[in-house]
């Protein structure tokens, strides 16, 4: 998303938060409810073969130890059709999440009128898509909600054949883990999450910081008030976690969980901490100095928000690097409403061509797609990026097998972390 | 001189434009907070039928409404800034009421004037402007820093850091609380104490009542329905906000009920719970409310005015 | 002050000194002390306004430094300045927000008008509870009204698309019982006689209410459609609630996401610029009240009406 686009409430980073708030709590009070109706779990809790957890509609979790490969619900169209023409072809996405010019190239390339429906954010998108008030050909989605919406039949299984482009992608992505053989959907930009600070305010060295960089959170006393939190389920308890070493971000272990809610509250006492996602522009505007942030928002910031380029050195992203923090993606699929299938299929192909994905970067959307031909070395040399924001950029070998991703949790799973944020957020 | 069928005719637009728009939502969210919760896609299932309603949802949210669970704390705080709001709003807003009522006489109509006018000033701007004025260097902070009113504060222990009021202090939630609601609270005050007729408290006065005694007794009794009015007018919406304390805070510790509900809805959603949340606070709120038709009611018979 | 000084010449010191006991005895009975009070809270309720005014023509970023005048937050065409009248964002809000506005007047005025004569002189069955029922929405807080529409528009009308039209049929939800209450009040202070004149002299119904009560009602339907106008384009939360993205945002709205990250001049300018219509719709109002009751005798100069009306 356009940074400058971004102020309304449905912010690409509301819209990371809520992906990981799709996770609705059940299990507190799954006694209750199936002491008072009917209504089934069946399906959302329980243990497939070897006791691996399952996630939504008995689809197993995903995890890079224990990759997914989801059933077709229904066969994929047909290779070697046409696309339809004629008509419009909507993108379900957030607001100002793709460069318009490219937007309008594709609709002019393939004789469509091509209109972009916005969400608040990824969790009311799919209550939209549930409700079938909305009926878009492509849509936008994260990996922790994919095995959500194929299980309520939202999405529609791909036929790769028309998406010759995925090989473009990072090898990783050309068959991930949440969903083997990319039978649903394809990879649209990735981020890592770190921190986010001034030097001219922090003095801290805080990649250097013995024994975890997390911990500087713990000891901003000198910061109250101008410290922030992601507003996000995940990311807010994942921090709390890595902060005691643990790496498993997406433990359902009640005892681990609590103790990162309890030292997430002793946050209060110590910087009043704040929560929100406009770290890309209140850092920069020297609002607040020491922020949990993503990768892309300091450069976002770098980018629009400075009064000058002088100011921009001060500015500094910490990257935990591989296996050490959390990383994500986003994603297109195609709509199980769609009316022009084929079409949808040649649009998440058309994104994932090098010039096409490369302009919707550099031009608009501030965040990296994975791939290949984008070198990272060069944005740097070539001064799209400069040098102290170079963590900022990520590489494929950050997405290897030991990558930390918050992904689908257990319905007792999400509960938990859900009340846990519920409970952070209550400021008691 | 009408046939009888108009005036009802006339009013059913609106009735049924309430019974959709107002009522029906009502029960929609009834139904929420007593429904399910779609296995799969985790959205909310109402249960139309009440035959099928659940309290399971209700139930949970009220053990959490229990003192030292989470909800607790909240409402507590959220009381807390209400009532320091309310106090806040009678301290400032009676005198000024009481002196334009009584004794504004040829500035009146531009007191008035000026009275109204942040009615038709944006909430919203008019939080902006606080915003503007607490920020490094802005005017309201060097005004509160020269004057000595800062380091007050902070000696008192009203504020963490004489610096920084917008990093989540809870005595700027209160003052921008009453900033925002008082308009509303002065004018029914105003307006109930410009009825009294001055007839009354001369009574008082020639029965050799002392002014104190005189206002005591005649004038604050008089003016207890727009007291109480204003009060009503202003408690209510302050009980369902959430959007100052995020303006002017933004921390967890200065959080309110509203920005619970808030949470739900937006900021990863369980609708169900946030259902639940908002008929329990409306059934509180209507306590209130009863209350004071209660008191409405109990004054038009002691005194007739 | 004025006033006190004035018929007050000279004191020295002691009186100064026995002036102070007179307070002290007895604050209520003289206003020297109310009229500090009074003026010293209007200054407060305006002065930050002002400021923020004086703000948007700011010459620099900053919302709190002068750095000198200039018109370039509502007037720059230079892309990298958000200007009121040149950014999509801010202009499309400033539409938004005008559209609502502008609707919401043009539904909820007439239904309010129906409603306040039906309410007014409806006396059976039902007649009760809609009275009832009408005052409602006065008192919900609008986060609860907020809630309630949401989960009725998704779950149960669920034709109806958010964005402008849930807008719409949610801002008019809330102005309804304002048009009600106003129009109720200027009914009873008309009283029915001028139609029983009219129907004496001969008057059909339809005549009596077209052409005597319609006319003597009409300044104050001039009146609550310039406060829905108002309290429209004031709200925040249900134009929230209801909105769909982007696409849907009110220029409160905008303010609120500007306040929670940095706001520029340009926001303030947005505000004003949103006030000045406000102001100017309002005081159209009360120029199109007086002019209609003007020779009216009694109390109640528009100022006071309109004061009245607020609440």
């Amino acid at each position: 998303m356009h940074p400058k686009e971004r102020r309304f409430g449905a912010t690409r980073r509301e819209f990371l938060a809520r992906s990981g708030g799709a996770a609705l709590s059940l299990s507190t009070i799954s006694g209750i409810l199936a002491a008072c109706s009917n209504s089934t779990t069946a399906g959302t809790a329980g243990t497939g073969a070897g006791g691996w957890p399952l996630g939504p509609g008995g689809i197993p979790l995903a995890r890079p130890s224990h990759p997914v490969k989801m059933k077709r619900w229904e066969a994929p169209i047909p290779s070697g059709m046409q696309p339809e023409t004629g008509g419009t072809f909507t993108i379900f996405n957030y607001p100002a999440y793709i460069d318009p010019a490219v937007i309008k190239a594709f609709g002019k390339k393939y004789g469509v009128t091509v209109k972009v429906t916005p969400f608040d954010d990824i969790t009311t998108g799919v209550t939209k898509l549930a409700s079938g008030t909305i009926s878009p050909d492509v849509t936008e989605m994260t990996p922790d909600l994919l095995s959500r919406v194929v299980a309520g039949k939202l999405v529609k299984p791909l036929n790769l054949d028309y998406i010759p482009n995925l090989k473009n992608v990072w090898s990783g992505f050309q068959s991930p883990y949440y969903d083997v053989e990319s039978r649903y959907g394809v990879p649209y930009t990735v981020y890592s999450t770190g921190i986010a600070y001034r030097t001219d305010q922090v003095k801290e060295d805080i990649p250097n910081l013995k024994p975890n960089p997390w911990d500087i959170f713990w000891h901003a006393q000198k910061y109250t008030g101008k410290t922030a939190l992601l507003s996000e389920v995940r990311e807010t308890i994942a921090m709390a976690l890595l902060h005691r070493g643990i790496t498993d971000l997406n433990t359902e272990k009640a005892s681990l969980v609590n103790r990162a809610v309890k030292d997430l509250q002793e946050l209060y006492s110590i910087c009043n901490v704040k929560v929100g996602d406009l770290q890309y522009e209140t850092i920069p505007e020297n609002k607040a100095w020491l922020n949990q942030a993503w990768s892309g928002d300091m450069m976002a910031g770098y980018f629009y928000y400075l009064p000058n380029k002088q100011t921009g050195k001060v500015l500094r992203f910490w990257n935990p690097g591989y296996g050490k923090g959390p990383i994500g993606n986003d994603m297109w699929c195609v709509c199980s409403t769609s009316k022009k299938p084929v079409l949808a299929h040649l649009f998440l192909n058309y994104m994932l061509d090098n010039g096409v994905g490369y302009k919707n970067f550099v031009d608009f959307n501030g965040y990296q797609p994975p791939l290949n031909e984008i070198q990272p070395e060069t944005l740097v040399s070539k001064g799209v990026i400069p040098q102290n924001l170079a963590s900022c950029v990520l590489t494929e070998s950050d997405f290897g097998p030991k990558a930390l991703q918050e992904m689908t949790l257990t319905t007792a799973g999400q509960s938990l972390w859900q009340d846990g944020y519920a409970t952070f957020q209550s400021g008691a | 001189m009408y046939p009888r069928w108009l005036w009802p005719l006339s009013a059913l637009p609106g009735v049924v434009w309430l019974l959709v728009l107002f009522l029906l939502p009502f029960y929609a969210v009834v139904c929420v907070a007593f429904g399910s919760v779609d296995p799969i896609l985790l959205t909310a299932q109402p249960a139309w039928n009440p035959s099928q309603w659940n309290a399971g949802w209700v139930n949970h949210v009220l053990q959490l409404l229990a003192p030292g669970n989470i909800y607790w704390d909240v409402f507590i705080r959220t009381c807390e800034y209400v009532i320091l709001s309310l106090a806040g709003c009678i301290v400032v807003g009676y005198p000024v009421a009481y002196y334009i009522a009584r004794h504004a006489s040829r500035t009146k109509s531009l007191l008035l004037i000026l009275l109204v006018l942040p009615f038709w000033i944006s909430y919203l701007m008019r939080m902006l402007a606080w915003i503007n004025l607490l920020s490094p260097g802005g005017y309201g902070l060097r005004f509160l820093s020269d004057t000595g009113i800062s380091s007050l504060l902070y000696h008192a222990g009203v504020i963490s850091d004489p610096s920084n009021y917008l990093g989540g202090e809870s005595f700027t939630v209160i003052l921008a609380l009453i900033y925002g609601y008082i308009p509303y609270f002065i004018l029914p005050l105003y307006a109930s104490l410009d009825r009294i007729d001055r007839s009354h408290l001369e009574a008082a006065r020639d029965l050799g009542a002392s002014p104190f005694r005189a206002f005591w007794h005649v004038t604050l009794p008089l003016s207890k329905t727009g007291l109480l009015g204003g009060a009503v007018l202003i408690t209510l919406p302050m009980f369902g906000d959430y959007y100052t304390p995020n303006i002017v805070s933004g921390a967890p510790s200065t959080s309110m009920i509203g920005n619970q509900i808030d949470l739900y809805f937006h900021g990863g959603p369980q609708p169900t719970i946030g259902a639940a949340i908002t008929i329990l606070l409306s059934a509180f709120l209507m306590i209130l409310m009863g209350y004071y038709m209660w008191t409405i009611h109990r004054a038009s018979r002691e005194v007739p005015v | 002050m004025s006033e006190a000084l004035a018929t007050r010449p000279a004191e020295d010191s002691f009186g100064l000194f026995r002036r102070l006991r007179g307070w002290l005895g007895n604050p209520w009975g003289r206003p020297r002390f109310l009229v500090l009070v009074a003026w010293g809270y209007v200054v407060w309720s305006i002065a930050p306004v002002v400021i923020a005014i004086q703000f948007s023509f700011n010459d620099s970023r900053s919302l709190s430094v002068w750095h000198g005048f200039t018109t370039k937050w509502y007037t720059s065409t230079d892309p990298n300045i958000d200007s009121v009248f040149h950014s999509a964002e801010l202009r499309g809000a400033l539409a938004q927000s005008m559209k609502l506005a502008g609707l919401d007047v043009l539904i909820a005025t007439p239904i309010g008008l129906f409603l306040a004569l039906g309410l007014a002189r409806w006396r059976g069955r039902g007649s009760g509870a809609s009275n009832f029922l009408m005052l409602f929405p006065l008192v919900t807080p609008e986060i609860v009204m907020g809630v309630s529409l949401l989960l009725l528009f998704s779950h149960l009308l669920t034709i109806v698309p958010f964005g402008t039209i849930a807008q719409v049929l949610g801002h008019v939800t809330f102005s309804i019982s304002y048009v009600v209450v106003i129009l109720r009040g200027r009914l009873f202070s008309i009283g029915r006689s001028y139609e029983e004149a009219a129907a004496d002299l001969g008057a059909a119904p339809a005549t009596a209410l077209s052409r005597v009560l319609l006319p003597l009602l009409l300044p104050a339907i001039v009146a609550s459609a310039a406060i829905v106008f108002a309290i429209s384009i004031d709200d925040f939360v249900i134009s929230q609630w209801l909105s769909s993205g982007a696409n849907s945002t009110t220029v409160p709205m905008e303010i609120y996401a500007a306040t929670r990250a940095t706001p520029q001049p340009s926001t303030d300018g947005i505000a004003t610029v949103i006030m000045v219509i406000t102001l100017l719709s309002v005081v159209a109002g009360v120029l199109v009240y007086r002019f209609f009751t003007r020779g009216e005798s009694g109390r109640g100069s528009a100022v006071n009406d309109v004061a009245g009306f607020g609440i």
